[in-house]
Formats: C-alpha cells, sequence, structure tokens
C-alpha cells in the first residue's frame, strides 16, 4: 500500500518520530517473523504468526499515520485501535495461556522484549491523533 | 580480552548513547536541528561500517549459530542511519532531532545483538 500520490508532502511535527519508529518495528518485527517462521516453524507457530501480523500491523500504522500527518485522519483512527487492541490482546493471552507461547512474540508480555515500547506506541499515536484531529484544516503537524 | 570487533562494538554502542542524548537534547530543547548533530550522526555511521567490516569476518569458519539472523543485523545495522537521516533531509525542525534520537538508540541495539548473534 503506498501513500496516494496526489497528498502534499507532510510537514514536520510529531509524527515524523512515529513515523520512525513504525518503520522500524515493522522492519524488525518482520524480519523476526520470517526468520522464525522459515527456520523453526514447528517450535511456536502461533507466535510467529503473531509476530508477522505485529509486522503488517506497523506497516499499516506507517501508512495510517503519514496519511493522517496531512489530514486524512480516518485510516488512523482505525489502524492505532486495532494495533492497540492487538497488543493487549496478545500481550494478555501470552500471561494467561503460556502453553499457547512456546517462544515469545513480538506482542507477547504487553511488548516487554522491546521495553514495552510496543504498548506505548500506539497510546502515543492515539494522543498525536486526537490533538491532529483539533488542528484546523491546513496547518496539521505544525506544531514546532 | 576481548575481539577486535567486540570492542568496536562497545565503542559504537557508547557513541550511539552519546549521540542519541545530544539529539534528545537538542528536541527538549525545542531549537533547530544544528549542522553538528547531522556530523555526529554520520560519524556514528562510520563507526557502524568499520563494525560491519569487522563482522563479517564471524561469516567464516563455522559461522554465527543463525547466519540468516546475524547477517539480517549487520545490513540493518548499517541501514538504519542513512534511511533516517534521509527521511529528515529538508526538515531542520525540532522534531527532526528526534529522529535521529530514535535512529542512534536503534542501531545501539542493533549493534548489541549483532554481538549477541556472532557466537
Amino acid at each position: 500500500m503506498t501513500v496516494p500520490s496526489h497528498l502534499p508532502a507532510p510537514r514536520s511535527g510529531p509524527h515524523k518520530v512515529l513515523l520512525a519508529l513504525y518503520a522500524l518495528f515493522a522492519l524488525a518485527a518482520g524480519a523476526r517473523a520470517l526468520v522464525q517462521l522459515t527456520t523453526q516453524y514447528d517450535e511456536a507457530p502461533v507466535a510467529y504468526w503473531l509476530s508477522l501480523a505485529a509486522a503488517v500491523t506497523y506497516a499499516l500504522g506507517w501508512v495510517a499515520i503519514r496519511q493522517a500527518s496531512v489530514g486524512h485522519t480516518g485510516f488512523a483512527s482505525v489502524m492505532l485501535w486495532v494495533e492497540l487492541a492487538g497488543v493487549l490482546t496478545v500481550g494478555t493471552l501470552s500471561l494467561v495461556g503460556q502453553d499457547w507461547f512456546p517462544d515469545a512474540s513480538v506482542w507477547s508480555d504487553y511488548g516487554i522484549g522491546y521495553g514495552f515500547v510496543p504498548a506505548a506506541l500506539p497510546i502515543a499515536g492515539l494522543l498525536w491523533l486526537r490533538r491532529q484531529k483539533r488542528l484546523p484544516a491546513g496547518s496539521q503537524s505544525r506544531d514546532d | 580480552m576481548p575481539s577486535v570487533a567486540t570492542q568496536i562494538t562497545f565503542i559504537v554502542v557508547g557513541y550511539a548513547a552519546l549521540v542519541a542524548i545530544l539529539a534528545l537534547v537538542v528536541a527538549l530543547r525545542r531549537g533547530e536541528r544544528p549542522g553538528w548533530l547531522d556530523q555526529l550522526a554520520w560519524m556514528l555511521e562510520a563507526l557502524l561500517v568499520v563494525r560491519a567490516l569487522a563482522g563479517l569476518g564471524a561469516l567464516g569458519g563455522d559461522g554465527p549459530p543463525s547466519m540468516s539472523t546475524y547477517v539480517g543485523y549487520l545490513l540493518a545495522s548499517v541501514c538504519v542511519l542513512p534511511i533516517a537521516m534521509q527521511s529528515i533531509k529538508d526538515d531542520r525542525a525540532v522534531w527532526s532531532s528526534g529522529v535521529i534520537a530514535v535512529a542512534a538508540v536503534a542501531v545501539g541495539v542493533i549493534a548489541v545483538r549483532l554481538e549477541m548473534t556472532a557466537s
């Protein structure tokens, strides 16, 4: 999925840091999932597929935040909640049903393996989005 | 005595922490991104390239336990910072320093993971 070409280049703002983090986590989760799925699939397939789902979520989150930075907040409103629900669901399941997770996924224990950044990221994104929606049209991400 | 690659990793991690802290300070002071921060970031990239070249030695012999993981970290260690710098090429506003802070922390962590997966 790419950002439509008619959208203007996003201005500076907190979204630049969010975009960097989302790109980083899409790369980290994607590479981790692909290596684990191809080299040790039988050890914990559920956890590895969930890591791949996390990677896809981060990639879509990147697109969503980029669109929201130029005023199109609809997709981000959905994606960031989906991401938060994913972290909370997988994090809780990994704690209450440890048998289902012989190996950790990216969102296991609310992202403890990544310093809980996976749990903080959608919250930070939603806070930014809330602020973004309050800005007058044409002044998105112009708070620096 | 640690190997040369390990010693370079120590330097990379320490220097990455320094760059991250300075970038964070610049961002928190809400000033424009200074030119010296770019220079520090590119010096960090030069160190990462040296670390990656030293890390190529681990590919010989028996190689690392997980070759794909090691090569992934090796590539990521040199690619992350240039991509981050490219994303803020035309943006010197306050949040661009935050991007450098994120990238510096990321390459520091990658350098540690590279060392852990080498043997």
